[in-house]
Formats: structure tokens, sequence, C-alpha cells
């Protein structure tokens, strides 16, 4: 799963650096037509929704890499407002361990925007719970019969959190665009701040 | 309605907010626990020179697969051998250490926990990955160097692991830790035994077999055998099958059904349970004969044909030298011979042959 989520990343990644180079190709050549007559723009609107894959660091764990999807709406111009969703997971072993959490981000959002051609940057602020759902596993347990209890275990815990990202959103044709964000997290867990990081690679459509 | 779903959601949030998460943390869940108790009275069973105990403890060893050269199991040829016999062979159906796991201290008629959290390692667990088993026996010994452990020994002549020329000479340390019982001494008693079986289970294995008994269940369990006589083990193995036990002495048990009772005896009966073996492989090492006269053990020596189980064939003619150790605890063999390749005394080119020619203390014939 998580190496197949890593090479979408990487396409993806490659198909908007082919398409920015195409765009500017387009604008440079002597005889081509510009690319807004061939991939003309229609989007007008305050509303864009977006979803996308996410690599995330886990969010009460400093080591790993949370891999899942995340998706958001948001309404506004110059200031944007909306609600984002995400969900990730990440496995972890130790000799007796098999831990995995799947982490469930919820987020209210607030974002700064620049136009820029057929682009537009931004920088988003989400405040928000962060729901982790711990699944752990005794290593060996199944093979030596336990079962129950002593063999699974699993806690589903809270923590207020927010993140900063700064966001890219390239329109491609019509209504649709690609977008890539990412930067700071933090939750408060057990009365600590925890750092971490989130990023997003997704398309989106803005009617 | 809307609030009304909130106001069932908030309680489910408020109790997913009071988890926690554990991560890594916290005690490993035990795989495994055995209640064990130990009996008797260890006083009158002390080595001389020991007058007290110093810290009794008990351990889960993992027995080693393990095959005794043919010179101990077939019938001795004379007296001399059998004597031979007597004080340099460990006894072939006895149990034979491998691994030792996990320990605790024990009291006497106090029963104690020996838990598990690791399963055993790949190395003491016999037959593939579809049927595999590994049997444990439970030692108690006085854990004189206070290393919390059993201390296994190796006793045997060093040519056998450096290649070193010359007569043999012992290596391995005096055993520090007393052996006082273990619960599966040897199969030709009755024994209470520790299984750990993964996939199917092969009824015609011959590690520590039980025939005649329910096979272990998968998983950990305790298993209890009466034990068959030597003379029915021999017969069985010529026959090429395994000595049958007495099924209404057989039990399979589940860890926490059964407390496992080990009754103390002498060091000297249950000492061999200390002694590792060389399980490189199942051959015989055979030394040329040293110019100078070797330990020969006080005279307990013997002269004796080459053993085999082939008796259709006709017998060799090579007599061998046979020299038991010399002491306890852990017992093996040497033998010299005339002619012959350290690891094929049948070699077609020997690399020593002295049979025109022996040296003036050989004692046995040409």
């Amino acid at each position: 799963m998580r190496p197949a989520v890593q090479r979408c990343f990487l396409v993806a990644a490659i198909a908007t650096l082919a398409l920015t180079a195409s765009a500017a190709r387009a604008r440079a050549g002597d005889g081509q037509r510009p690319i807004d007559d061939s991939w003309p723009v229609q989007s007008t609107g305050p509303l864009a929704v977006d979803a996308g894959l996410v690599l995330a660091l886990p969010a009460t764990w400093q080591t790993g890499l949370s891999s899942g999807i995340g998706a958001g709406v948001t309404r506004g111009r110059r200031f944007a407002w909306g609600v984002r969703g995400s969900w990730s997971t990440a496995t972890e072993s130790s000799l007796v361990w098999t831990v995995s959490h799947d982490d469930f981000r919820l987020r209210a959002v607030a974002a700064l925007q620049q136009p820029a051609g057929r682009g537009v940057f931004a920088l988003r602020l989400g405040l928000g719970p962060t729901f982790v759902y711990e699944h752990r596993t005794r290593n060996q347990g199944a093979r030596a019969g336990l079962t129950g209890s002593d063999l699974e275990t699993s806690a589903l815990a809270v923590f207020p959190g927010a993140d900063l990202e700064g966001v890219v959103t390239l329109h491609i044709v019509g209504r649709w665009f690609l977008t890539i964000s990412g930067g700071p997290t933090a939750i408060i867990a057990d009365g600590a701040l925890h750092g971490g990081w989130t990023a997003l690679l997704g398309a989106g459509w803005q009617p | 309605m809307r609030r009304a779903g909130i106001i069932h959601v908030a309680p489910l949030l408020l109790a997913a907010g009071c988890g926690k998460l554990q991560g890594f943390d916290g005690e490993a869940t035990p795989l495994v626990s055995f209640q064990v108790v130990f009996h008797g009275d260890l006083a009158p069973l002390r080595p001389p020179g020991v007058t007290d105990t110093h810290a009794l403890r008990v351990a889960l060893v993992w027995g080693a697969q393990w095959l005794t050269e043919p010179f101990c199991v077939l019938p001795p040829e004379s007296p001399e051998a059998a004597a031979v016999i007597a004080a340099g062979c460990r006894d072939p159906f006895g149990f034979v250490s491998n691994v030792v796991s996990v320990g605790a201290p024990i009291a006497i008629d106090v029963p104690a926990t020996l838990t598990l959290s690791q399963l055993p390692a790949a190395d003491v667990l016999v037959g593939d990955v579809t049927a595999r088993v590994a049997y444990a026996s439970l030692v108690v010994f006085d854990d004189r160097n206070d290393t919390g452990t059993l201390d296994l020994w190796q006793q045997f002549p060093s040519f056998i692991n450096d290649d070193r020329e010359g007569p043999p000479a012992i290596i391995g340390r005096d055993p520090p830790d007393i052996i006082y019982g273990a619960s599966f001494v040897t199969m030709t008693e009755p024994d209470r035994r520790v299984a750990y079986r993964e996939g199917d289970f092969d009824d015609l294995s011959a590690f520590y077999p039980r025939a005649g008994c329910d096979p272990p269940t998968p998983g950990f369990s305790v298993l209890a055998a009466g034990g068959f006589t030597a003379q029915a083990a021999v017969a069985a193995l010529l026959t090429g099958g395994l000595p049958q036990e007495d099924p209404s002495l057989c039990t399979v048990s589940a860890p926490d059904e059964r407390t496992i009772a080990i009754d103390a005896r002498p060091p000297a009966d249950v000492h061999e349970i200390g002694c590792q073996e060389i399980r490189n492989d199942s051959s015989v090492h055979y030394l040329e004969p040293p110019p100078w006269r070797p330990d020969l053990a006080n005279g307990n020596f013997a002269c004796a044909h080459l053993p085999t189980f082939d008796t259709g064939s006709a017998q060799s003619d090579l007599i061998q030298l046979v020299v038991p150790s010399s002491g306890p605890p852990c017992k093996f063999l040497t033998h010299y011979t005339l002619r012959g390749c350290r690891e094929d005394v049948n070699c077609a080119i020997p690399d020593w042959d002295f049979t025109a020619s022996p040296p003036a203390w050989w004692p046995c014939g040409p």
C-alpha cells in the first residue's frame, strides 16, 4: 500500500511538472496556440473541492510514514474557509508488538489565496481534532495460541491539532485542477506539543 | 432530530477522548505460563563438600536432537566393552539439552511460575515449517555462580572441535551449577515435558517419541508419558519402528491445567542434563594411536570390533581401542584404530596405518 501511494505521488508530481513545462513552452513557442486556448479554464466560482493522497508523520509517533487519503472543501476567493478531513495509517513493529495507528484528521480551515496565472498560491491554517485509532497485536501471540485481549488490543483517542500548509493549485482544464499542499502539523498529547508534517497531492474541481 | 444525534455521538467522542494509546509501551503479554512445584529434601542429596543450597532455581530447557553412537547402544561384545559403555556412554534415551530458556527462583514445596515471553526459536524446533515441534524439560538446579540461569556444560575431546593433532584433551570447565531434578530426564522413565507444536504432527518422528500417546496440541502443552524400557526401544529401532508408550499413562494438558511436579534426586542421577553434545553430525571420530601411551582411564578400556547395525555383512577385522572419559559430569568415548581416517575409519586411502607395526603400548590385536 505504502509504496503504491509513494509511486502515485511521484507520478502525479511528474505530471504536474510536465504540465507546467508544457504551459511555459506553449507561451514561449512561436506559431503554437496558447495553452489557454487549448485547455481553457472555466472555473469562476468561489467553491473548490479537492481530494488526494496523503503522506504524513504519524500523529503520535516521531517515526514512520503514515499514508492515506484526504479531501476538503473551501469557499472564498482571497480569503477562503472550509473543512477538510483525512485518514492515514501507519504500522510499525517492535520485538513484542505490531502497532498500527489510523489517524483521522478533521479540520476547520481558513486560507489566504493569491491567484497567479492558471494557478493559486495559498497559506492554509487548519484547526480541529485528530482521532487516533490504535490496534496492537502481540507478536508470536497467534502462534502461541493467545486469543482475545491477550492477543490484540485497540484504543481510540482524540487530540486537539493544528496544521499550517502551503498550497499550490494549478488549473488544468475546464473546472479541474491539480493541487499539492504540505506543511507542519501539531497536536497536544499528554500535555505536550507533538510536531509533525503532512502533505497532500490530489485533484480538485471548482465550478 | 439533529440535536438527538449529536447527543448520541457526544458520549462516544468523550469516551474516545478518554482512550489511552499504549504504542509500544507496557509489559509484554506472556505467551504462556507454567506452574512448577519441587518436592524433596536436598540435604542428603548434596554432593560431597557442598554444605548449603545457594540459590535454588528452575529453568525451562529446550531439548536437542542427538544420536548416540552405535557402540553405546548395541549389545557389548565383552565385559570390558560393557564397562566402557557404562563409564563413557551417555544414556541414549536421555534428554539432551540444547538451549536454556527462562528461569525463576523456586523453593521446596512452593509452586513457582515460569513465564515465557518468546516462542522457541527455529533452531530448537524439529520438523519442517508445516509440522514441527519442540520439547523442553523443567530443570531444578542450585545456581551457585549466581548467573540466574543454568550453565550448560561442554566436555568433550578437543580434537572434535579444533582439528588439533595429538592426543585428546578435555575442554570445558567444571560445572558450577548443581542439578537436583528435572521433569524430563530420560524416555526410559516417566516424564513430564513441555511441548510446543506448530502445524501438523508427525507420528513417525523419532524426536523424543511418544508412540501410543496422543500428539501434543498446537501451541504450548504439558505432556506426560510412562516411559519405555531400553530393551523395547532397541528392539523397536532394529525393526525400524518406535517404542510404544502405555496409553493409560499418557496425558496432554493445557499449560494452565497442570502443575508440573518435580522430585528431588541425587545430582549424580540427573547431572547429564547439563551436558551439551556435539551435534555437527552423528559420525564417530577416530584417532590414530599416538607414539606414547595415552591415558587409558586406569585400565578401563576395551578392544572391540567396529559396531554396525548391518547384521547381514561380514564384521570388519579392524579392532578399535575404546577409552571412556575419565570422570563426571559429561561422558564421551575416545576411539583409536591402527588404520583409518578421522572421519571414516573404513576410508580407502587411510591417513594412518600402523597395522604392520603397532605402537609398543597398543593393548589390542592388529
